[in-house]
């Protein structure tokens, strides 16, 4: 096997982009308008994810039953066959896939507007079709736009991707091969701010070049989420005159 | 959790008041951790952690095993966090799925287990066939907030402390030498991860936080239980002596700006080292006090500098 | 006199006159004998009609007792009542809409999920739900009870709430008050609510109580006074 260059003299990655560029990021909204309220389906470069929104519907037990607020549920969905190599388990009940669902349930929590659904549940699901590396950015960016479309109140957009750290350069975006290689930081950014509604490190990282990782973090976010707003306009205009030439 | 421990809106109010201006309920200022208290049991590794009221065991344990195929140079090591009630009403026997006993023990295991603070391959004793097999059994003994850190701390000292018995090898053929046969040998610890939990509160609206430029939440680090039911978000830092962000976790909860976030950071750091000089100190200590009687048994003399 | 009594333990009370069990005893039916069923302090009283025994012990969980005056945070609403919790992790008891003064169908009480309550049980079966009241039910008319309106509780040991609501000379409140003024209100269900005008005086206050439950009654001035005076220090330290 060759040896791989993460990152070469030149300033290119493995895949040929450089330090700060993204992966190719293609979505759309309304995929599945039979089957749920709100979806999505999401290509963030391998990563595949769609997305399902079902509520606010009413609560399938009575302990479910939040009478200030809606209650939001995620199941995300690894499908075995989403990487390489066929994984033998389903991955649900592992406890990394509950860290997942707890801390997109706690990121998204907090950005929507759950006190104006009381009663009521909000049931997103996820399912990853292929993964690649930086698979949670992914994960909240499709949950952002299934929500958007299902019409449900939110605050901001919320937008997540990976840095990883590559001696002392930080690469935007990692893909798999990158993250096996280095230590790589999730984060998740509300709209054009700078607050962090999630972050995990996951790997050693100096504490000192940390800062710098965020930052171009942070302009990755921001550009995600103008790539999603761009997509959610122009499927808006197209409602818009649909309706206006009726 | 099985079922809630109830808070009345009247309290809820005054704590966030008394936060407002500058105050906790047990008179803490807003970046003092807890004084951590360690004590050891009579056998190598069994370490209980005491902060406050927070109580906190682990126990470790080693047996011969197979290593993994894929792995073969590298021994097992396996952290196991179980809550029971033991700790509170509030935690459920042999439920370990709620969300925040999920949280807390993946935390551990990446601060520990996935940061490579023991040196795995030091447990392979025969390539392929024999090696050690680590088990740290953390037990929570008696809950108000903080169990994450409470559990590194537990942990990461009962791992320096543990011995485990010495074997020769010859050939295929493995011997383990009784502890009173031959002194038993320690683990080998890389680095040391020390946790530190900041608890936000959030003292305006939601739409100030998300929106507006003022920044004004407040974050106070090692929350008691009140504090912890109360609080708007988390973020756990897992840093280490040498300057190294070990693990971050902010699984959601209030958004924060990243500069803060970053401050935190530093002041985590300060706790570290502080912690971790406070565990190599306790660790000397048992040292000394188990081998007090080293000299007399030493036939060495006496020498003129 | 008192003495330290244990279950299993012989009273010593005078078996001749006429005798009035309190709470901690216990009559066989059989043997005609009266035993302690808690260990404790036991307690005589000499009345007209004879003498009162009671055990005084402590405990931790609250059991609904008639008449006593407990501490509730409400926890659901009905369509005619509330559901209010006395202690955390213990069943919950009710509080009806008509419990309250003036009430009527018309008029029904503004409370919501989450307000602190202050009550006194009125009807506590074994077999069912204790039943909690917001007025004097022999009158009709308003007792100082209803809701307890910000502060903090303070969570303590049910002896100790008891000692503090009944025991006239028991100096803590008193101690507290040459400090600062403040709202108080004790429930035996080990629950304490105190107010003051400031939150300092109020954390003040919360600390002191806590601190005050482990140490000897001699001992409650200093620790009072230590608290209050951190409470200026930090003031001034800003």
């Amino acid at each position: 096997m060759s040896r791989l260059e993460i990152y070469s003299p030149e300033g290119l990655r493995l895949d040929g982009r450089r330090w700060n560029e993204l992966r190719r990021f293609e979505c759309s909204i309304n995929t599945h308008s039979h089957a749920a309220d709100g979806s999505s389906y999401l290509e963030q470069g391998n990563n595949k994810v769609i997305t399902l929104v079902k509520g606010p519907q009413e609560p399938s037990s009575r302990s479910q039953v939040d009478t200030a607020k809606a209650l939001l549920r995620i199941s995300v969905n690894i499908t075995k066959f989403s990487k390489t190599e066929r994984s033998k388990t389903s991955h649900k009940n592992e406890r990394r896939v509950l860290e997942m669902q707890t801390a997109l349930v706690r990121t998204f929590n907090k950005n929507v507007m759950l006190n104006v659904y009381p009663r009521t549940l909000i049931n997103i699901e996820v399912h990853v079709l292929q993964q690649d590396g930086g698979i949670m950015g992914s994960l909240i960016n499709g949950i952002t736009l299934a929500l958007i479309d299902a019409g449900i109140a939110m605050y901001d957009y919320i937008s997540g991707v990976s840095v990883g750290l590559y001696d002392t350069t930080p690469l935007l975006d990692t893909n798999s091969l990158e993250e096996n290689a280095m230590s790589t930081v999730t984060l998740g950014v509300v709209g054009k701010t700078e607050k962090l509604s999630l972050l995990l490190v996951e790997d050693k990282i100096p504490l000192d070049r940390l800062e710098n990782v965020l930052a171009i973090g942070i302009a990755g976010t921001h550009r995600i989420r103008d790539l999603m707003d761009k997509e959610l306009r122009k499927r808006a205009e197209k409602r818009v005159a649909n309706a206006l030439s009726r | 959790m099985a079922k809630d421990i109830e808070i009345s809106t009247s309290e809820a109010q005054f704590i966030l008041e008394a936060l407002k201006q500058n105050g906790r309920l047990d008179g803490r200022s807003f970046d003092q951790f807890r004084d951590v208290e360690i004590s050891f049991g009579r056998e190598y590794g069994d370490v209980t952690v005491k902060m406050g009221n927070t109580k906190v065991q682990c126990r470790i344990s080693c047996q011969i095993a197979q290593p993994y195929e894929d792995r073969p140079f590298e021994g097992l090591f396996l952290i196991s966090t179980e809550s029971s009630p033991m700790a509170g009403p509030q935690f459920e026997n042999g439920n370990n799925t709620g969300e925040d006993e999920v949280l807390c023990a993946r935390i551990i295991e990446k601060a520990v287990r996935r940061s490579g603070a023991l040196d795995v391959e030091g447990l392979c004793i025969v390539a392929g066939s024999k090696c050690w097999a680590v088990r740290a059994d953390v037990h929570f003994l008696d809950c108000d907030g903080g169990f994450i850190d409470a559990s590194c701390v537990a942990v990461m000292t009962a791992l320096l402390h543990f011995k485990k018995p010495d074997i020769s090898v010859l050939g295929d053929r493995v011997t383990v030498h009784p502890v009173d046969e031959r002194e038993p040998v320690s683990l080998g610890i890389l680095h040391i991860p020390i946790c530190v939990t900041f608890s936000f509160f959030n003292p305006q609206d939601t739409e100030e936080n998300i929106k507006g430029d003022s920044n004004s939440e407040i974050a106070i680090i090692d929350a008691t239980l009140k504090e912890e039911l109360l609080r708007d978000g988390t973020l756990t830092v897992t840093l280490n002596k040498n300057r190294e962000v070990v693990q971050v976790s902010k699984a959601g909860g209030l958004p924060m700006d990243a500069l803060s976030l970053m401050e935190n950071c530093h002041k985590a750091y300060t706790i570290t080292e502080r912690l971790t000089e406070q565990i190599l100190d306790v660790i000397k200590k048992d040292d000394a006090e188990r081998n007090k009687y080293a000299t007399l048994l030493s036939s060495e003399n006496a020498r003129e500098t | 006199m008192s003495t330290l009594i244990f279950p299993g333990d012989q009273l010593n009370i005078d078996s001749e006159q006429p005798t009035t069990l309190g709470p901690g005893l216990y009559f066989d039916p059989v043997t005609q004998e009266i035993g302690p069923t808690n260990a404790g302090v036991e307690v005589i009283a000499n009345t007209k009609r004879g003498q009162t025994v009671y055990v005084d012990y402590d405990s931790k969980r609250y059991i609904p007792a008639v008449g006593d005056y407990v501490i509730g945070i409400i926890v659901g609403q009905f369509s005619d009542s509330y559901k209010v919790s006395l202690s955390s992790f213990s069943s919950s008891v009710t509080l009806s809409y008509m419990a309250f003064p003036n009430a009527s169908k018309k008029n029904k009480p503004t409370l919501k999920v989450g307000d602190l309550v202050y009550a006194r049980v009125c009807a506590a079966e074994k077999e069912l739900e204790a039943e909690i009241e917001c007025l004097d039910s022999t009158t009709g008319q308003d007792a100082g009870f209803g809701l307890l309106e910000g502060g903090i509780v303070i969570d303590v040991t049910l002896g100790f709430a008891r000692h503090l609501l009944f025991d006239k000379d028991f100096p803590l409140l008193k101690i507290l008050s040459s400090f600062t003024q403040f709202e108080v209100a004790i429930g035996v269900n080990g629950k304490i609510w105190v107010k003051c005008e400031e939150v300092k005086n109020t954390l003040a206050c919360y600390r002191s109580i806590i601190d005050c439950q482990k140490t000897s009654v001699s001992e409650y001035k200093n620790t009072i006074k230590s608290h209050f005076k951190n409470i200026v220090d930090a003031a001034g330290g800003k």
